[in-house]
């Protein structure tokens, strides 16, 4: 009996998976062909005419649809439709992963609206924001050397070029009569629709992933090294392509919901690169090497300034993240100040 | 309480032979003395060792010299593994940095090996009369607390027991008041870490010694080196909680970053 109920949520589990596959592509199919009708829009009405504006962009949208990977597959989109140049898709996926810690922080909110406390509320979203800020930080010029300077010229993923073409033929019958109808717009907001959709079906497509044997199972009560948090904060988002859903994963290790600092900042700076890994399929499948470049590019960036900090100066920057965690939730008017903080810097970003 | 004092005739290892010789009056019952020839040193070596001896048996306790040539931590792995003691005290040089990593750290080479308790003698050196226990809340705690019960009630020492609170609430449903308790509302109000104090303070009464609790909130090695240099303490003590295996490819080896940072003699118990 058990058995056909395993089979069932395995075939259940399935169907989602590929449904959600053949929504993500049809939703970069729907965003690619918006995209150009958006160029004039970008550059003219919302003036993102260079990096920092692409940047705020992508920070404002993921706050929008409180996500980030949609935002991420949006910019690569863009990027090959010609409405923004490379340095520009960039700093947008840069900023999507920013804004991506926004939906960790408002869940918080509401639980302090509902009468919890504020530090079990706020803990996890403003941690998720401190490392990706600080990573973003020194990969940004990093990043921007290397594309500017085209040191890694222009890559694909031989293996999924094939796909690419092949997925560009299928969607042309289903997208061409759609863009005669619809203007650019309608198509990239539905197509992120779509992607946003997309990845909901695959968080609910995937499997139960139980930590509690394993020789990690102490995370709340040992301290363990922090290259083994990073490297399994690296796993874990590779397949479940989401930071947040990632560190959910560990949360069942400890009855109380607690976890030593020392292992969850490192895990979180391991699961910050490999989140794009959705990125880097959706630039593959728009068949288009200079986004797959940028993709390529911004996890390489996160993973050469993560490594430096793992392996040089780990102690000093686990001591400053810490403090400053502690400082945000010392006083309601510090966390003000932070959350001011959060929503004016990418709103300047696109206006000044 | 057996106990092994291990001199090569350097002025690190003198300070720990020192020190060893005030403990080993008050907690030994008898006394084995390695003296280590590294180079041509050896009468030197011999005179301190039997200096030592002779002081020793002043107090009627029972001495053995063993002498062993080459490598300070080599031979004092060997001497321990060879003739069963309870505790090994060795000097520290202190070395940081590359200095250490090129010429590497005879200590740590002992706590990794030895198969006793090893107290390492570095930084500021007094009476042992105030001792902070470093406890992970764990059940390798108990043993490391009850060694160091042992010896502060030889000692006549207090103990601090330190547990040091570094989890964040990750959770819906977690609450943060065990996070921001202190030891008292912790043993109050009967959480994880209150009930375990409560033993090991009833573990340190058995052993006759007097103790109390301390907790602190944020990383564990700095607010335990904090705590050492707030509480001007004359000994942290802390269990090795790596055990060999996979597990010591996983977890921090923490006891060796105490040891590191610490100014002061640090007791390392296995």
């Amino acid at each position: 009996m058990e058995s056909q109920q395993d089979r069932r949520l395995i075939w259940k589990k399935l169907g989602l998976a590929i449904l959600g596959f053949l929504l993500f592509v049809l939703a970069l199919g729907l965003m690619k062909e918006g995209s150009g009708g958006l160029a004039p829009l970008l550059r003219g009405h919302l003036d993102v005419t260079n990096a920092a504006d692409s940047m705020g962009l992508g920070w404002l949208m993921a706050y929008l649809i409180l996500s980030g990977s949609p935002v991420a597959a949006a910019a690569v989109a863009l990027l090959s439709a010609g409405a923004l140049l490379p340095l520009q898709a960039f700093t947008m996926v840069a900023g999507s992963r920013l804004g991506a810690c926004l939906i960790v922080l408002l869940v918080g909110l509401i639980y302090i609206l509902r009468g919890h406390e504020q530090q079990t509320a706020l803990t996890a979203g403003i941690l998720s924001l401190l490392l990706t800020g600080s990573v973003q930080l020194a990969a940004l010029p990093m990043g921007l050397l290397i594309l500017s300077r085209g040191w890694l010229g222009r890559l694909s993923i031989p293996a999924l070029d094939g796909l690419a073409a092949g997925v560009s033929r299928g969607l042309e019958p289903l997208i061409g009569p759609l863009a005669a109808f619809l203007p650019g717009w309608a198509l990239f907001v539905a197509g992120v629709g779509l992607v946003t959709l997309s990845f909901r079906l695959f968080d609910r497509a995937l499997p139960q992933v139980r930590l509690e044997r394993t020789n990690l199972g102490q995370i709340s009560r040992l301290v363990y090294r922090p290259e083994v948090m990073f490297l399994m904060g690296l796993v874990v988002t590779l397949f479940t392509l989401s930071v947040s859903i990632s560190v959910g994963i560990l949360v069942p290790l400890s009855a109380r919901g607690y976890m030593r600092r020392e292992n969850i900042i490192p895990y979180i700076l391991g699961a910050n690169i490999s989140t794009l890994a959705d990125t880097l399929v959706a630039a593959a499948l728009l068949g288009d090497p200079q986004a797959v470049t940028v993709v390529v590019t911004h996890m390489i960036c996160a993973a050469i300034v993560s490594l430096l900090i793992i392996l040089l100066a780990y102690r000093p920057y686990e001591r400053a993240i810490s403090g400053t965690l502690a400082w945000i939730t010392r006083q309601r008017s510090n966390f003000a100040l932070f959350l001011g903080a959060i929503f004016v810097i990418p709103v300047m970003l696109i206006f000044l | 309480m057996k106990i092994l004092l291990c001199t090569n005739g350097s002025t690190h290892t003198v300070r720990a032979l020192n020190l060893g010789m005030h403990v080993a009056r008050a907690a030994a019952s008898s006394v084995d003395i390695l003296a280590v020839v590294e180079r041509d040193q050896e009468e030197e070596v011999s005179q301190l060792a039997e200096a030592a001896a002779a002081d020793l048996e002043e107090a009627d306790i029972p001495v053995t010299i063993h002498r062993r040539t080459g490598r300070m931590a080599e031979q004092v792995i060997r001497q321990a593994q060879a003739t069963p003691c309870d505790l090994v005290i060795i000097g520290s040089r202190g070395r940081r940095g590359v200095t250490r990593l090129l010429l590497g750290s005879a200590a740590l080479q002992v706590i990794e090996h030895a198969p006793v308790p090893v107290l390492v003698v570095k930084g500021h050196t007094r009476d042992l009369k105030r001792f902070l226990v470093c406890s992970s809340a764990g059940p390798v705690s108990e043993h490391t607390v009850r060694f160091a019960g042992r010896l502060a009630q030889a000692l006549d020492a207090s103990v601090t027991l330190l547990h040091v609170m570094s989890q964040l609430p990750l959770a819906e449903g977690a609450l943060p008041y065990d996070l921001q308790a202190s030891a008292e509302q912790l043993i109050q109000r009967g959480s994880r870490e209150g009930v375990h104090f409560s033993r090991m303070l009833n573990l340190l009464t058995a052993e006759g010694a007097t103790a109390h609790t301390v907790v602190r909130h944020g990383l564990v090695r700095d607010e335990i080196i904090a705590e050492a240099r707030e509480g001007q303490y004359d000994l942290l003590v802390t269990g090795a909680h790596v055990t060999p295996g996979l597990n010591a490819r996983l977890v921090d080896d923490l006891s060796t970053d105490i040891l590191l940072a610490a100014n002061r003699p640090v007791l390392v118990v296995r």
